[in-house]
């Protein structure tokens, strides 16, 4: 996606243009191909649940390199092994920016047909094979918190669906962070690279 | 959807082709369009629903500036092209992606625009990537001008007289886009958002309905302009002349890495013209109809590959391939074929996998479908993919049963020592300026740090060499934890099982690898017709070229 100087107030992205966005910007932060992939899915998933994901995702790639601590890593690991016999044990203790846990924990929920809770400081969300997430709480976006991950067998509470569409927008501040991160993985034209990019001849024919 | 929902054809497995045969490039870079491509589906959709057009705005100058709206007004939904048309200095015209400036920029928009509308995509769409469409765009694009064919249409129209056919057959369009951007690019519409629609549910729909719009706006500007210039002694195009244009595109590396990042979607795409063959071969005779259908398309490929003209070596050979192939065809059908053979179309295919180059075999493949649509044609239906529902990684797999995975289906990745100069020569990336994907010289050019993981064969070997030395019975989900950077092989290997026309089956970074190979195979599954390499990664293409155009659509027009 393409920065627009023009509408630094904001910009609605759509789901593609998250997507993009998010993979090529937790790439530049260092992470592997397929932490940026899974950054992405969890980005549009947080966008879709009309959360604010440019938060969520920029304090998970800005925070220190722990592993430990990284909730896209641990997210990885729970969905990973939720139909494991023995589930990875990950750390469900202080964990930073615990909200990006949420897609990887309705994935969890999905893999294990079974209703998941996950909590953490005031935050308390329900997910449900195949339902949207429902918010019994505020969800705080930023900041440390413990975190309880548990199968709830006794919640008859529906959950909402998933709208069809939606509609998500960062700020100008985050965009800006975001574009800085996704830049470091692009590369600069080089004369070779240019010379094979078009046709050869003019297009003016 | 997928095909799993179908109702399957079982006598046709028997007839069906191996991926590792059908997912080599270079049997891909011979990809012609059939009948399940996307402007076909479209066009079929659009007769079958008895689908209407109009122009309710014309508004475009003597001098061709601008604004037009297309409608095209289906059983549920109404559809606009909104076209921009701009007066274009001649130096400014390029077709690549770095360009600014186009002859003329479109949006397809969902519904009919108010003048608000009209208002805000005219500060938009001219400005293309650099400008914000929203929810209510499907598509964005833009256009230029072949201006040898344009001026010369222009100068014997505005004369009374018609264009010289063949000079209009050489070319085949008075314009060609350069980029049609859809789901959800620079603000427009996401895919979800028209995904349930049945006529926008297979792939490419709404891009195809822009190019097809586009193309009666490149003729009603034309004949526009030589009213301008002519006054009354102006003439119209006549209608055959005006058949055989299509809408050009001239395109390059951008589109390649698409089929690559959407396995599944390339599993659907060409599961479903395989099986089409499949079915095709399976049958027991050959019905008169069917015949008369099938030599008129061997005719009608003989009369296009004659027009078909490249300048690119590689093309070049491929046509002169295609070009025997075809009058092998046609001498082997009247003479040799036995068409009392217990499956006589398997028996002229088996009879093409000796005989032809990789051309003819798959122009023949083009040419078997062609009168069969009752048995094929909803084969269409399945050409779409939920690609969400395949992204979890399955955790519980077992490294024994990953390491057949790899076995049954990378044979061709594991092998090779991508150490070698030659293959590892490439690398893929995003372009610091455009955001826009590109291949680099590995050994010669700085960013390989920054590689995109298009490198499949790579990876899977990659993933195969850690799998010898972890027990069979490991869940893969103890191996991503020790080994997160094999994560986007072992999802695609996971992906493979399950759809095996997923992968591309060669290096996707050894020096020799052709990415013309892998755009003509996109380019075909659209309709794209006269491929014409400007590079080894730059095409030139025809779309829609002898097809109705939106006032025929109403008069039963055939298709195609």
């Amino acid at each position: 996606m393409k920065h627009d100087p023009r509408t630094d107030a904001g910009l609605h992205l759509s789901l593609s243009e998250i997507s993009a966005l998010s993979a090529r910007a937790t790439r530049g932060a260092g992470r592997n191909w397929g932490e940026a992939e899974e950054a992405s899915e969890a980005a549009c998933w947080l966008a879709r649940a009309g959360l604010d994901w440019a938060s969520a995702l920029l304090e998970v790639l800005e925070a220190s390199n722990d592993e430990a601590d990284c909730a896209l890593r641990a997210g990885m690991l729970l969905a990973d092994s939720a139909a494991c016999p023995k589930t990875i044990a990950v750390q469900k203790g202080m964990m930073s920016c615990p909200c990006f846990l949420l897609p990887f924990v309705a994935r969890m929920a999905e893999l294990t047909r079974q209703r998941t809770l996950i909590e953490w400081g005031d935050t308390r969300v329900v997910l449900a094979p195949g339902e949207a997430p429902r918010f019994d709480s505020p969800v705080r976006i930023a900041g440390r918190a413990e975190v309880t991950i548990k199968p709830v067998s006794n919640d008859n509470t529906p959950c909402p669906n998933w709208l069809q569409t939606h509609r998500s927008s960062v700020t100008a501040s985050q965009h800006a962070r975001l574009m800085k991160l996704m830049m470091a993985c692009t590369v600069p034209s080089s004369a070779s690279s240019l010379t094979g990019a078009g046709a050869l001849g003019g297009d003016n024919d | 959807m997928s095909c799993a929902g179908l109702n399957p054809k079982p006598q046709a497995s028997a007839f069906r082709r191996n991926p590792n045969e059908v997912m080599r490039l270079a049997r891909m870079g011979c990809s012609h369009p059939t009948r399940l491509s996307f402007l076909r589906q479209l066009l079929r959709r659009m007769q079958a629903e008895g689908w209407h057009f109009d122009r309710p705005i014309w508004d475009i100058d003597t001098n061709g500036v601008g604004r037009a709206v297309y409608r095209a007004i289906g059983p549920v939904r109404t559809y606009s092209l909104v076209a921009f048309a701009h007066d274009l200095p001649p130096e400014a015209r390029s077709d690549r992606v770095i360009a600014t400036a186009w002859d003329a920029t479109f949006a397809l928009f969902d519904g009919t625009p108010t003048p608000a509308d009209l208002d805000r995509l005219a500060a938009n769409v001219p400005l293309q990537e650099a400008g914000r469409v929203s929810p209510r765009e499907l598509s964005l694009s833009r256009a230029n001008r072949s201006v040898r064919l344009f001026d010369h249409v222009l100068e014997r129209l505005a004369k009374g007289a018609q264009p010289d056919a063949a000079m209009l057959l050489e070319t085949g369009y008075l314009m060609r886009t350069t980029a049609v951007y859809g789901s959800g690019k620079f603000g427009a519409a996401d895919r979800s958002t028209i995904a349930q629609r049945p006529e926008l549910s297979g792939p490419f729909q709404a891009e195809m309905l822009s190019v097809f719009l586009t193309r009666a706006f490149t003729v009603d500007l034309v004949e526009h302009l030589a009213r301008a210039r002519g006054g009354d002694q102006a003439a119209r195009l006549a209608p055959e002349l005006k058949r055989g244009l299509g809408v050009g595109n001239s395109t390059g590396l951008g589109m390649a890495p698409f089929l690559i990042r959407h396995p599944v979607l390339l599993n659907n795409w060409m599961l479903a013209r395989e099986e089409a063959l499949a079915r095709v071969r399976a049958q027991s005779s050959v019905g008169q109809s069917e015949l008369g259908e099938f030599l008129t398309a061997l005719e009608g490929a003989r009369e296009n590959v004659d027009l078909w003209a490249s300048a690119h070596d590689i093309q070049r050979v491929k046509l002169t391939d295609l070009k025997d192939s075809l009058e092998r065809i046609a001498a082997h059908v009247a003479q040799g074929w036995d068409q009392t053979a217990p499956h006589p179309w398997d028996d002229l295919w088996r009879w093409g996998q000796d005989a032809l180059a990789l051309e003819g075999q798959e122009a023949l493949l083009a040419a078997m479908l062609e009168p069969h649509g009752a048995l094929i044609d909803g084969l269409g239906e399945c050409m779409d993919a939920d690609e969400a529902a395949h992204f979890p990684i399955d955790g519980t797999m077992r490294v024994g049963d990953l390491h057949a995975i790899l076995q049954a289906h990378y044979g061709w990745a594991l092998g090779t020592d991508y150490n070698e100069r030659s293959q590892c020569a490439r690398f893929w990336y995003v372009s610091e300026d455009k955001l826009e994907p590109r291949l680099g010289q590995r050994h010669e050019e700085p960013g390989t740090e920054r590689e995109l993981p298009l490198d499949t064969g790579r990876q899977a070997a990659a993933l195969w060499q850690v799998l010898q030395d972890q027990p069979d019975d490991l869940p893969v989900a103890y191996l991503l934890q020790a080994h997160p950077e094999l994560r986007p092989a072992l999802r695609r290997a996971q992906i493979t099982a399950r759809h095996p026309f997923s992968e591309i089956r060669d290096n996707l970074i050894a020096a020799d690898m052709l990415p013309i190979d892998i755009l003509r195979c996109k380019l075909a599954f659209f309709g794209a017709t006269r491929f014409d390499p400007r590079s080894d990664r730059w095409v030139r293409i025809s779309l829609f070229q002898g097809a109705p155009y939106p006032e025929d659509m109403h008069r039963g027009a055939n298709e195609t």
